[in-house]
């Protein structure tokens, strides 16, 4: 048995090679996921305790060890995604205002359970993930928070109107749930910048901006421009806060754009010239807190500060233009310069506190003044007045330092001047009256303006009037130097002079109308000349009796003595009177020789000044006529025993002075566009007429603006003078010749 | 957790006591961090008894010994019977594998260096370029693919263009291998391509276009900036020649420098960025270009700031000829060397003065007659200065870069290439295809 056919029995039993591979369980993935799977129904179900990390870890582990990471991935967005779906059946469910507190519950839930589950899968996240370019867990979980529950059709609108309808009510003064609010879009921020922009940030701007839109509209419609810019301020503000609270940085600047377009850009022209409230009641009322307000707001606005800047112009070159205008202005030039500095003080002060001292808002400040300063061509002469005014006064009126800024403001308005020349010549004129009738108060100040005005003007205009102070010094030591060379009783019983010898040239040229001198004067006078020319060869001298003054002693009637301080004129007058009681104005202007308007004056100064009346005048009207007779005021008294006559002296020029100064200074104007004219063309050789024209005025402007019609004439004078040429093929080309 | 913040773990039947600071140290995302964390422990908060808690966990105990010290001292101490690959694959269940690369070896000197592993390759032929990842990891240029390690020298998927010959490879960061390979007549391949250093899967062919026409090229040297370009020396079919730049995160062409006459860019072997000096280093050097050409290229005036040039002066092949380049990282000079093994500096701020040669050659001269010979390199590493001749590596430390050290192996010919990157120096050796890895090791314990 054992033998037959052995070959062909078949084993009982058979030993297979091991050569195949060993199989893992078949139903390993299943088994695993299962786990993975209830742990996670766990974990939403808050049951988490009862499971063991250690164990689901190693389950995942193995499952990706095994390479079912791709299944386990698929099982996991599918597993999650079902657990998604029953949240949103609640959030759902959940009515009106639990809505999103349901949201915040789930979301607070979903976080924690992913926070779970990404534990569970770490291995997974650090090997499976990165090599095949796969959403990490956590990320994943997120997305597709986002995809069921956020961007759900029945809770993507719902979530947004209810965000947009709670901030609605906060803006309409409700109290809402900010933290809830803090919360929500927290998490609209945690599943991405684009789900927060999309979803709540482009609605929530456009909502906002149909909101302020028509609040604006009914602001405007019943507010001032103070409080609706107040208004427009709080809201900022608050929509600020708002996103300090529960928004995203990022929307602030966003969100500030909007309210300012609506509330501010949208009527900015009508809020800036709004009637009663705008701008310029603003200015005119000092109203610095509304100023500053609608300075800050509309330097958020696109051309805001521009718009600002040029209403604020047009109203000061307006009211300027008033103010230098106004033909009652022109009589007090003091209180004419008093108004244009209280002016410029005023918008230095606005500029400086609500304005932020903005420098386009200050070069407009000053281009405005340039412009309605200029308007009054009698400007010049008004403001060296009132420097004249200043420097009399002195420190009597005021310290040191507070004339110095006055001074300094003065330099200000100076600056302002096109016509600078013009006031030069009038601050000559101011100046040697102060200086001859001793007037200027003090000698600091007096110096400190000349220090200004030659920074402004150079060297040349303040040489001449350095020179008056020096002519003044001098002639105090020749006086003296008179006195001592001269023996005593040559002098007695003649009246005691102080000469003040003036450099012509140095100072304004006057006609000169030498009155009758009386004759105790010409005696001593005629000494001091002798005594002069002694001293000094070649030189010639007249006196300006026009500008000189005197001390008298004089014994009324009554027998009271006082002693009268009068100009050279007066004096004249009052000594005839020595010899006659009666004398009528003819005979007067007979024996003295002095010119009828002056003597007028100095007679109404004697006879007609209440308190002051030396002489008496018969009959006792304002005018004098040829026959008008003066007697001496026996009656006069005064309290004071030196009494000042006044002189009226350094008074704003009347109609023939002014057009006397004009000429003069259109005359001194010519040479020196002529200058002008040399200097250009010596460079350039040939130029053009309209070249010659533009350089010259651009050269002279800082002086004065020269007239067109005086250049062409003075370039027809050059040309006879055989300066220049004319082309002679091309008749608007000037060539230099020489 | 537990009283005293005493942690108790089971680790495949062997008990662990530790603390809770010990493990705050793995950091919540590792496995540990996750296991104690709160979220896991809700109710097993307060065993019965203020006992201890404990844990356990179905690993191999030997490793999870030495990991445990590695968290308690910071420190790895790796015993002789285990093996790292397992150490290796139990770090990374418990998510520590950063925290053992961290401690495996320390921070990069190059007088400290010790060779801590030789890795043969099988790649016939030789290698080409050898580049440092800056995780620790390399790849190997051979032929017409690059052979990726990781840091544990794990050998990963060979990257490859087409099979196209490389020409270089760069890390753009860790996970992110550049690839320049050479275009074949015919085909329309080559040029330059990102890969995934993990998977080795292509992420992005990089593309240039003369005249908005997209045309195929052969890719050199590559460089990059610190923000956010590539660069490359590119040659097209049709003398397109010149340096192409691409946006790093789009990955599209942002500008083309073409080649002037006189400086040669199409062929240069070494590009780098000069940060401070905001200008792109560009050499050419013999024997791709018979005369050598370093030049400094400012992209934004597209103009060449500053170049150097040994045309006219080298006549005969035993000149010294420069041989490869390298720009200090003080941004001042250019260092260059040639075949005698001098070292020359160049000085970047003035226009002209040529090769300061520092003639180490007659000290040195030690080439063995018959042996193939390597072209030189060098490399620049926290102030030190590499240069790499026949079987050596010399390293050169201090301002005036004297000689402090000699890397040399018994076997392996002549050094082709090496590369620092990641605390790493890698060499690769022209005969049997092997590749050295350098690295310092931790400081002295005391």
């Amino acid at each position: 048995m054992m033998n037959g056919g052995g070959g062909q029995k078949k084993r009982g039993t058979r030993i297979e090679p091991f050569r195949h591979r060993v199989e893992t369980d078949p139903k390993f993935f299943d088994k695993s996921w299962r786990k993975l799977h209830d742990a996670i129904r766990e974990i939403y179900n808050h049951n988490a305790s009862g499971l063991s990390f250690e164990e689901l870890y190693r389950t995942a582990y193995n499952m990706v060890l095994n390479k079912f990471a791709p299944q386990l991935y698929e099982k996991l967005t599918e597993n999650m995604k079902e657990h998604l779906e029953d949240m949103r059946t609640c959030i759902d469910a959940a009515q009106g205002g639990l809505f999103l507190e349901e949201l915040q519950r789930k979301w607070n839930d979903h976080n924690k359970a992913l926070t779970m589950i990404r534990d569970i899968l770490m291995y997974m996240d650090r090997t499976y993930i990165p090599t095949n370019k796969k959403t990490p867990v956590f990320d994943h979980g997120l997305e597709l928070w986002r995809d069921t529950i956020v961007r759900s059709p029945t809770i993507q609108s719902r979530l947004s109107d209810m965000l947009l309808e709670l901030i609605h009510s906060e803006r309409t003064g409700e109290v809402i749930n900010r933290g809830l609010m803090r919360t929500t879009t927290k998490m609209l921020m945690d599943l991405g910048l684009s789900v927060y922009q999309d979803d709540f940030e482009r609605p929530f701007l456009e909502v906002s901006a149909s909101f302020y839109s028509g609040e604006s509209q009914q602001f405007i419609e019943c507010c001032a421009c103070g409080e609706y810019l107040k208004q427009a301020e709080r809201r900022l503000s608050e929509e600020s806060e708002r996103v300090s609270q529960y928004l995203d940085v990022k929307t602030h600047e966003k969100i500030t754009t909007v309210v300012v377009n609506e509330m501010l850009a949208n009527h900015m022209q009508r809020l800036i010239l709004m009637e009663n409230s705008g701008l310029v009641n603003m200015l005119v009322e000092d109203r610095y807190e509304d100023l500053t307000r609608m300075y800050t707001l509309f330097n958020h606005v696109p051309d805001g500060l521009t718009t600002i800047r040029s209403v604020m112009a047009s109203h000061i070159k307006d009211t300027g233009k008033s103010l230098v205008t106004d033909p009652e202005r022109l009589k007090d030039p003091v209180d004419f310069v008093q108004r244009l500095l209280n002016m410029k003080d005023k918008y230095d002060n606005i500029i400086n506190v609500s304005f932020s001292n903005d420098k386009s808002f200050l070069n407009a400040l000053n281009s405005s003044f340039e412009h309605f300063i200029n308007l009054n061509n009698r400007s010049p002469e008004f403001i060296s007045l009132f420097v004249d005014d200043k420097l009399r006064k002195g420190v009597k009126e005021a310290n040191e330092e507070d004339l110095e800024t006055v001074l300094d403001k003065v330099m200000m308005l100076f600056r302002y001047l096109q016509e600078k020349d013009l006031f030069e010549k009038y601050y000559k004129q101011h100046l040697a009256k102060r200086l001859i009738s001793g007037r200027a108060a003090s000698d600091d100040s007096e110096r400190s303006m000349l220090v200004k005005l030659k920074t402004e003007c150079g060297y040349q205009f303040t040489s001449k009037l350095e020179g008056m102070f020096t002519d003044l010094k001098t002639s105090e030591d020749t006086t003296q130097g008179f006195y001592a060379s001269t023996s005593s009783e040559l002098l007695a019983d003649a009246p005691t002079i102080s000469v003040q010898i003036l450099t012509t040239g140095s100072w304004p040229t006057q006609t000169c109308n030498t009155c009758n001198l009386p004759p105790e004067i010409v005696s001593v006078s005629e000494k001091f000349r002798a005594y002069y020319l002694g001293t000094h060869n070649g030189r010639r001298l007249t006196w300006q009796t026009n500008m000189g003054h005197a001390d008298i002693k004089a014994t009324f009637g009554n027998g009271s003595k006082h002693e009268l301080n009068v100009s050279t004129y007066q004096m004249c007058v009052l000594m005839l009177f020595n010899s006659s009681d009666v004398l009528t104005y003819r005979e007067i202007a007979q024996s003295t020789a002095i010119p009828a308007a002056d003597l007028k004056r100095c007679l109404q100064s004697l006879a007609l000044v209440k308190g002051k009346q030396v002489l008496r005048k018969e009959p006792m009207s304002r005018d004098i006529a040829d026959d008008d007779s003066f007697f001496v005021n026996d009656k006069f008294t005064s309290k004071l025993f030196k009494v000042k006559i006044g002189t009226v002296a350094a008074q704003k020029e009347t109609d023939p002075e002014k057009l006397e100064t004009r000429q003069r200074v259109e005359e001194d104007r010519k040479p020196q566009i002529e200058a002008a004219i040399v200097r250009i063309m010596k460079s350039r050789r040939v130029l053009d007429h309209n070249s010659i024209m533009m350089e010259v005025t651009k050269q002279l402007q800082p002086r004065f603006m020269p007239n067109p019609v005086v250049i062409k004439k003075r370039i027809e004078s050059l040309i006879e003078r055989e300066f220049l040429e004319r082309d002679k093929t091309d008749r608007k080309m000037y060539r230099y010749l020489a | 957790m537990a009283a005293g913040g005493r942690v108790r773990f089971n680790v495949g039947g062997q008990v662990f006591e530790t603390t809770t600071t010990t493990l705050a140290n793995a950091g919540r995302d590792s496995m540990l961090g996750a296991l104690l964390d709160s979220s896991w422990n809700v109710s097993s908060s307060s065993p019965s008894g203020g006992g201890v808690a404990e844990y356990f966990i179905d690993r191999n105990p030997a490793c999870f010994a030495v990991l445990l010290d590695l968290l308690r001292t910071g420190s790895l101490h790796v015993p002789p019977h285990l093996p790292e690959k397992l150490l290796y694959r139990e770090a990374l269940y418990y998510g520590l594998l950063d925290h053992v690369r961290a401690a495996r070896w320390g921070a990069f000197d190059g007088d400290r260096i010790r060779l801590a592993e030789s890795v043969p390759g099988r790649a016939p032929g030789d290698g080409t370029a050898i580049r440092a990842a800056p995780d620790g990891g390399c790849c190997v240029a051979h032929g017409g693919a690059v052979r990726v390690y990781n840091w544990m020298l794990d050998e990963r998927r060979p990257v490859s263009l087409d099979h196209s010959q490389v020409n270089d490879a760069a890390y753009l960061d860790a996970a992110t291998l550049l690839i320049a390979a050479r275009e074949r007549l015919g085909k329309r391949d080559g040029g330059m391509a990102a890969f995934s250093a993990v998977s080795g899967d292509l992420r992005h062919r990089f593309r240039v276009a003369h005249d908005r026409q997209v045309k195929s090229f052969t890719a050199g040297a590559m460089a990059f900036d610190q923000e956010s370009r590539i660069f490359a020396s590119c040659k097209g079919r049709l003398n397109e020649y010149g340096i192409g730049v691409w946006d790093r995160v789009t990955g599209e062409q942002a500008d083309f420098f073409y080649e002037h006459p006189g400086c040669a860019l199409g062929d240069a072997d070494k590009l780098q960025w000069l940060d401070a000096t905001n200008a792109l280093m560009v050499a050419t050097l013999f024997p791709k270009a018979d005369n050598c050409f370093i030049g400094l290229l400012d992209f934004r005036a597209k103009n060449v700031v500053w170049s150097w040039s040994d045309a006219g002066v080298a006549a005969s092949l035993d000149d010294k000829r420069v041989l490869h380049a390298i720009a200090m990282e003080d941004e001042r000079s250019v260092c260059v060397i040639n075949q005698y093994d001098d070292l020359g500096f160049l000085d970047l701020r003035s226009g002209a003065g040529g090769v300061r040669w520092s003639s180490r050659s007659k000290l040195m001269n030690r080439k063995v007659p018959g042996e193939e010979s390597c072209y030189p390199k060098l490399a620049t590493h926290g102030g030190q200065l590499f240069s790499s001749m026949n079987d050596s590596i010399s390293v050169f430390s201090g301002p005036e870069y004297v000689l402090t050290s000699t890397l040399r192996r018994s076997h392996g010919g002549a050094i082709c290439d090496f590369s620092i990157g990641g605390d790493r120096l890698f060499a690769l050796h022209n005969e049997e295809n092997v590749f050295d890895v350098w690295e310092t090791p931790p400081p002295p314990i005391i």
